[in-house]
């Protein structure tokens, strides 16, 4: 129910799109010479802010970085749930069910448990030695500290001696101090505080717009430049205020980019942004596809997400490339796949980087696993889900639900209709079909080179195929045309602003955002697309301080 | 049930703070005399209701049953449910009025809230939620949320984008329901301290979130008190474990099912793991765990490999051409499995009667013909008539009838003191009269 267009089917729509797709607006900026450089500011008016539940990884990242790289999060938690495909947007949709609270308190207890009933973890969080059963002192520093870090930001005095005061009954009842203090650390990690990033604002100052609190702000960066909640140095900015001037904000970001942390919210960026975490589902049947193993979902995902953060991050490139580069990181599996000689320097998880030849095929995303696995069928390719991913993913086009009441069925091959083109000609034919499929079989059908596992193949059905169309005008031969054809359309690096900032704001945009969203395209061009780069100017533009809307 | 002795008090303290479980002897006489309820409080068994989804909708010619009444002749995709056509109610005919905006989607939305989708996500509860409130509040779990197919989507709302993702797992479904905390009939537990100690817990957790609550939106409000009841829900989990266990005969701990199923042919075994699934539910029904559930065997759109298919079952619903036999014999098999699930309730003998006798079950699907997306001629089962509300044995020809009516007919049938059910072209205020008994 919830990855679904919100647009309702009409034809006067479809034909507005159609128009809008294949004729679109001129460039405003070039990636050469003569970008004119971004406003600093424009002006809009932002929605109030919500509260956004903690995702799964982010969870993970807050337990590994606030208590302890070596505890284990083995237990189940409530899924993520993707709105309009975001991940982002669902985690500031939904909330908890009864299954995810009881899970969440299993998991409190069990990470309580492993930190504290173990010296050498427990003198992380603890620095002070009890002088009884019941130490409120003692119990108090570890309330403050812990507390600070797992609710980011310092408790209230009422909410520090409710926990003391649970502490000291727990090590009453079990007779035990460092038993009390699991009770307060799991009420902690059990608490709305922390399964829920509060976003307040500060109230306005005159004309001022309203802005966030100084601790808010610090969770805003920090879940999303990192994916992972506020450092000690982060939380110490908003302590002494210096997050609120402007040149302490940037160099809060400025550190917060040069951080590896950096590739936690990259990684999480392009896992919603592409739907990679659809990979965990995908199912293939191995009677056909006898090459997909159960480990070929998770190593496509990881190639996917390596390169991003190699073009990203360690080049830190011009991040169109990310669909037409030679480059890409295999393990042995997907090397085999690929047709490529597995690297001879391998991370310790078995990937490493390659350059396929000039003469492959296959280039950049588009050639992936992840992406032509994904948008297939269990036993075949499908150029309509493929043509739909680049029309939603890379070009941010809204594509409308398909009507109800049509006969979807498509004509079995046959000796007169062999191949997938043939066979979709129905789609183009009837006036019903047309209106959304003429924006999505004919670029789909540029990949029918890949099976529905990604693996290249010269024929369909012992009958040659033709990849050849036009995306918008520009017309192509093949997949690599499309994928330069899409690395040169304005629309793409518009999507991918577009798409960052709903991973930033954890909302779609209104109406007012646009113009934000506009003038951070500019900055993305002048700044030679780099990703990291417009990473850091969301971080540090005005609106993401701001919170218009306030709360009551 | 209403009939808990708090032996806590008196075994408080004996034994340290160790779980020990302690057999007591067994109460005597669980049922009264007529067999028709419990004694002592004389009340009669609960009524329970339960939803059976799956995706993709039936071929409304192989489903349809011509005949009207108690007469009629199961069709081809019903007959693997022949052996309880007497405690079946095929209704067709009836249509989803809401808006059909969205294929697979605006079905199960407008026939379990009556209202259409906004914004991609449903206005308000599902039924099993409705119900859950009117039943949920005496047992450890308010309601179970349980799957086949390996998936976080459900069409179990609490309330707009409050999905109940399902347990898909038989291992993680035995362990929640029948592990650390599940205590057979006449099994006491003795008063660990952390059981008073998690209860604490989860009271400074609510005092928390009181406190967050006076500083958020309306919207958030209704989130974080979504996420209260849940919290609520613990507590109430927890007391249960400092009180005796429900009195009934029939209740059993299952066999541990086991920790993975693993994949045939890379197809998931749905059959094997749904009926381990119903082995489970129909003892945590039979255990007086919950109430009310939601199994959702298959999602909306799901293109699962079946075993022998060609292709997903999604896609086969499309591109199959003809008459669809290999969509057929997916839906066919559907109907094995609920069959089975069906057949294990109502092997719990409760009195004189059973557990399928004593709940509603709502099968059903998200569209009547997958290939078009129709939400016209809905494909509607009850099973069970909850404890004699509801008529069985036939099927209703309720041809372009308000679905709604149906759903307004079992939440009456429940108990839930209901004036209407739906919004908009959704709503009625009436039930389907041939449902009487």
């Amino acid at each position: 129910m919830h990855a679904t267009s919100k647009l309702r089917w009409s034809p006067a729509l479809a034909a507005l799109l159609a128009v809008a797709c294949s004729d679109p607006a001129p460039p405003t900026v070039t990636p050469d010479a003569g970008v004119t450089p971004p406003p600093a500011t424009v002006t809009f008016n932002a929605p109030a802010p919500v509260l956004r539940r903690l995702t799964q990884a982010q969870y993970v990242h807050a337990v590994h970085d606030l208590l302890g790289e070596d505890l284990l999060v083995s237990r189940p938690m409530e899924p993520d749930v993707p709105l309009n495909g975001s991940i982002s947007v669902g985690a500031a949709s939904t909330s908890l069910s009864p299954r995810g609270v009881e899970q969440y308190e299993a998991l409190a207890y069990d990470l309580a448990e492993q930190l504290l009933r173990n010296d050498a973890r427990r003198a992380r969080v603890l620095t002070c030695t009890p002088t009884a059963t019941v130490d409120a002192t003692c119990a108090e520093s570890f309330v403050r500290a812990t507390g600070r870090r797992l609710w980011r930001r310092p408790l209230t005095a009422a909410e520090t001696a409710a926990l003391v005061t649970l502490a000291g009954n727990a090590a009453t009842t079990l007779n035990d101090f460092h038993r009390g203090l699991e009770f307060a650390l799991s009420a902690m990690l059990q608490s709305p505080h922390f399964l829920f990033r509060t976003e307040l604002a500060e109230p306005a100052v005159g004309a001022e717009p309203a802005r966030f609190s100084l601790y808010s702000l610090a969770g805003r960066l920090a879940f999303f430049l990192w994916n992972s909640p506020p450092d000690d140095a982060l939380l110490a900015a908003a302590e002494d205020g210096s997050l609120g001037t402007d040149d302490g904000l940037r160099a809060q970001v400025a550190r917060m980019s040069a951080s590896p942390r950096l590739a936690r919210g990259l990684r999480a960026f392009v896992t919603e942004w592409l739907g990679l975490q659809r990979l965990d589902a995908v199912s293939k049947d191995p009677m056909v596809f006898t090459s997909f193993s159960s480990d070929v979902p998770a190593a496509a995902r990881e190639e996917t997400l390596s390169l991003a953060e190699h073009l990203a991050l360690s080049r830190d490139v011009d991040f169109r490339e990310f669909v037409t580069t030679r480059e890409t990181f295999v393990n042995r599996r997907l090397a085999s796949i690929y047709n490529v000689r597995a690297p001879s320097e391998l991370r310790p998880d078995g990937f490493g980087l390659v350059t396929l030849p000039e003469t492959s095929p296959r280039r950049g995303l588009l050639g992936h696993v992840s992406i032509l696995a994904l948008a297939a069928h269990p036993t075949s390719t499908s150029p309509t889900l493929r043509g739909k991913f680049i029309r939603e993913a890379l070009l941010c086009n809204e594509i409308p639900m398909p009507p109800v009441s049509v006969n979807t069925a498509l004509p079995e091959p046959s000796p007169s209709l062999r191949t997938m083109r043939e066979r979709l000609q129905r789609h183009q034919a009837d006036p019903t079909c047309n209106s959304c499929h003429a924006l999505l079989d004919p670029i789909g059908l540029a990949l029918e080179h890949f099976n529905g596992i990604g693996t290249w193949r010269p024929n369909d059905q012992g009958a040659p195929i033709d990849a050849s169309g036009s995306l918008d005008r520009v017309t192509y031969r093949d997949a690599l045309g499309l994928s330069q054809a899409i690395h040169d359309a304005p629309a793409f690096p518009r999507c991918i602003t577009t798409r960052l900032y709903r991973f930033a704001y954890g909302r779609h945009e209104g109406d007012g955002e646009e113009a934000e969203i506009g003038r951070l395209s500019q900055d993305f061009a002048y700044g030679g697309y780099r990703l990291r780069r417009l990473m850091s100017s969301i971080a540090t533009s005005a609106a993401f301080r701001r919170a218009d809307g306030g709360t009551p | 049930m209403k009939t808990r002795i708090h032996r806590r008090t008196l075994l408080k303290g004996l034994l340290g703070g160790a779980a020990i479980s302690i057999a007591l002897p067994p109460l005597e006489a669980f049922i009264n005399a007529n067999g028709t309820a419990y004694a002592g409080g004389g009340t009669s068994f609960p009524k329970r209701f339960g939803v059976f989804f799956w995706g993709n909708g039936v071929l409304p010619a192989r489903w349809d049953p011509t005949a009207e009444g108690a007469d009629y002749a199961l069709t081809p995709q019903l007959m693997p449910l022949a052996a309880l056509k007497s405690d079946l109610t095929v209704i067709s005919g009836t249509r989803v009025l809401t808006t059909n905006s969205s294929p697979h989607l605006s079905g199960p939305a407008g026939l379990f809230t009556g209202d259409a989708l906004r914004g991609g996500t449903v206005t308000r509860p599902s039924i099993d939620q409705v119900i859950a409130q009117e039943l949920g509040g005496e047992t450890r779990f308010r309601s179970l949320e349980i799957g086949v197919q390996r998936s976080n989507e459900s069409y179990s709302f609490a309330g707009p984008n409050q999905v109940n993702p399902p347990e898909t797992s038989p291992r993680a479904l035995f362990n929640r329901l029948f592990g650390e905390g599940f205590r057979m009939p006449g099994e006491m537990t003795v008063a660990d301290p952390r059981v008073g100690l998690r209860r604490s817990v989860l009271d400074a957790v609510g005092g928390q979130a009181t406190d967050l609550r006076n500083r958020l939106g309306a919207a958030d409000r209704v989130r974080l008190e979504q996420h209260l009841e849940g919290v609520r829900g613990l507590e109430r989990q927890i007391a249960r474990l400092e009180e005796n266990p429900p009195n009934l005969a029939a209740c059993r701990r299952p066999e541990m099912p086991a920790e993975e199923f693993p994949d045939v042919d890379g197809r998931r075994p749905m059959s094997a793991i749904s009926r381990a699934m119903s082995d489970l539910m129909a003892m945590a029904l039979a255990c007086d765990q919950t109430r009310v559930f939601f199994n959702m065997y298959s999602q909306s759109v799901n293109n699962t490999l079946f075993p022998g298919a060609p292709a997903g079952h999604h896609q086969l619903t499309h591109d199959e051409p003809g008459e669809q036999p290999m969509v057929d014999a997916i839906v066919r098999l559907i109907m094995g499995d609920l069959a089975y699930f069906l057949t294990a309730l109502r092997n719990v003998q409760e009195g004189d009667g059973n557990l399928l006798q004593h709940s509603i079950v709502l099968a059903t699907t998200d569209c009547s013909y997958g290939k078009s997306h129709s939400i016209d001629d809905y494909p509607v089962l009850l099973a069970g008539t909850g404890g004699g509300s509801i008529a069985t044995g036939r099927h209703i020809a309720a041809r372009g009838e308000n679905s709604s009516k149906v759903m307004l007919s079992v939440l009456r049938a429940m108990g839930v003191r209901a004036p209407e059910f739906g919004v908009g072209a959704g709503r009625t205020t009436d039930g389907l009269a041939a449902l009487a008994p």
